[in-house]
């Protein structure tokens, strides 16, 4: 069966500027993730990485013949707010991630979920990067960091890790169980 | 794991409500260009404050008697220089900070004398509309007063505005109505929010119902966690 009869699935992955988005995408897509990137010209921004996001990244999972699962992963900045609008229809479920050794973006995440929340509250749970790295944080100071209840999960994530990746996705789809009847 | 950060992006309240929430022991290391403090917390609430001139002289003493005894400092003087080194502390906006958890021993008859939540209220008042946008983001947010916060508003000393604010969190209205009802200008309510939730005075509101935006049967959902597994 073609891909166009497909019915596709999505779900979303966002979070704050360079908290590995487009990589945790990428450490299971089974296509190259889809990239729309640009130059970064911000000043603090540069000095992170050279490239971010504008439009949306997205990778893909096919589930069987007939469904496809699509993760589409936001643009980090506030000033692209207006995908997440878009992305947030009709979506399965939301990842957002944060950068553990970075609590700037604590706070940018906490925006994020505020937007979601108010708009589209799927179930979602929150994946803490970086977590292989000396200077992050546990993920329980990052919950009370975000104001999140107990029932939320904050999972721990190595984006590159293809096994903490799924765990985060597994843990998200077991969120989502509780909807389907 | 860490607790360490840029106060410019992380300001004091952020900070005192991950150490308040587990109740912690240890060291809250700040620095600046000019200035450096230890501030020594014992179940989440600040304990001592100390200024010193080289960062490893704070971790030469692992009994909390020893700091005192080297500052020239008795158990009675803890209350008057914690509320002269306090606004000193407090001034500090911008520079490095870290916590150590655990390192220092305290005796059992030392006990904290400002509650932390006061001192988080009194922060709160003076947040900039950058900083209250951190966590006061929407007007369209709902929050709930927790179980415990009777207790928590007694240790804050709320003022008669936040009191006022405070009555009209009921897990329905909005911050916008609250805004209109309580006529408190919008500055106002999210720096006491921003407070109530760092305090644990409130908490948003939970979801009742999520909603899934597809029409997503069992099985399909059993096949996706299959694939899944098996990448």
């Amino acid at each position: 069966m073609g891909e166009k009869t497909q019915k596709q699935i999505k779900i979303v992955v966002a979070g704050p500027y360079a908290a590995g988005k487009t990589q945790f995408i990428n450490t299971v897509s089974e296509i190259q993730t889809v990239k729309t990137e640009a130059k970064t010209t911000k000043a603090g921004e540069k000095e992170v990485k050279s490239h971010t996001t504008v439009a949306m990244d997205f990778g893909k999972i096919t589930i069987d013949d007939e469904h496809v699962l699509y993760l589409f992963g936001t643009p980090g900045q506030s000033r692209f707010d207006f995908m997440w609008d878009i992305l947030g229809k009709g979506m399965l479920g939301l990842v957002v991630l944060v950068d553990s050794t970075d609590p700037s973006t604590f706070h940018e995440a906490r925006k994020i979920i505020n937007f979601f929340e108010s708009r589209y509250p799927a179930p979602f749970v929150v994946g803490c990067n970086k977590q292989d790295l000396e200077s992050a944080w546990d993920p329980e100071d990052i919950r009370t960091a975000l104001d999140l209840d107990e029932d939320i999960k904050v999972l721990p994530l190595v984006a590159l890790d293809k096994e903490s990746v799924k765990n985060v996705l597994l843990e998200l789809l077991e969120e989502i169980a509780k909807y389907v009847h | 794991m860490a607790i360490a950060g840029n106060l410019e992006v992380f300001n004091f309240i952020d900070i005192f409500q991950i150490l308040k929430k587990d109740k912690k022991d240890g060291i809250l290391v700040v620095e600046n260009e000019s200035r450096k403090f230890a501030v020594y917390f014992k179940e989440g609430n600040i304990l001592y404050i100390r200024e010193v001139a080289k960062i490893f002289h704070i971790y030469l003493d692992v009994k909390f008697e020893e700091v005192l005894e080297k500052d020239g400092i008795s158990k009675n003087d803890l209350y008057r220089v914690l509320v002269a080194k306090l606004p000193l502390l407090l001034a500090v906006k911008k520079g490095k900070f870290s916590f150590t958890p655990g390192f220092i021993k305290y005796p059992d008859d030392i006990e904290p004398i400002i509650p932390i939540e006061k001192i988080m209220m009194y922060l709160s008042r003076q947040l900039t509309q950058e900083e209250v946008e951190r966590k006061i983001s929407d007007l369209n947010l709902v929050f709930e007063k927790s179980d415990n916060w009777k207790l928590i508003a007694e240790k804050a000393h709320l003022t008669d505005t936040e009191r006022k604010i405070l009555d009209y969190i009921d897990g329905e209205k909005t911050v916008k109505q609250i805004m209109e009802e309580a006529k408190v200008k919008q500055l106002t309510l999210q720096r006491a929010l921003y407070g109530f939730l760092a305090t644990g005075l409130i908490t948003r509101k939970k979801k009742v119902k999520r909603k899934i935006g597809f029409n997503l049967t069992k099985n399909l959902l059993r096949k996706i966690v299959e694939r899944i597994k098996g990448l």
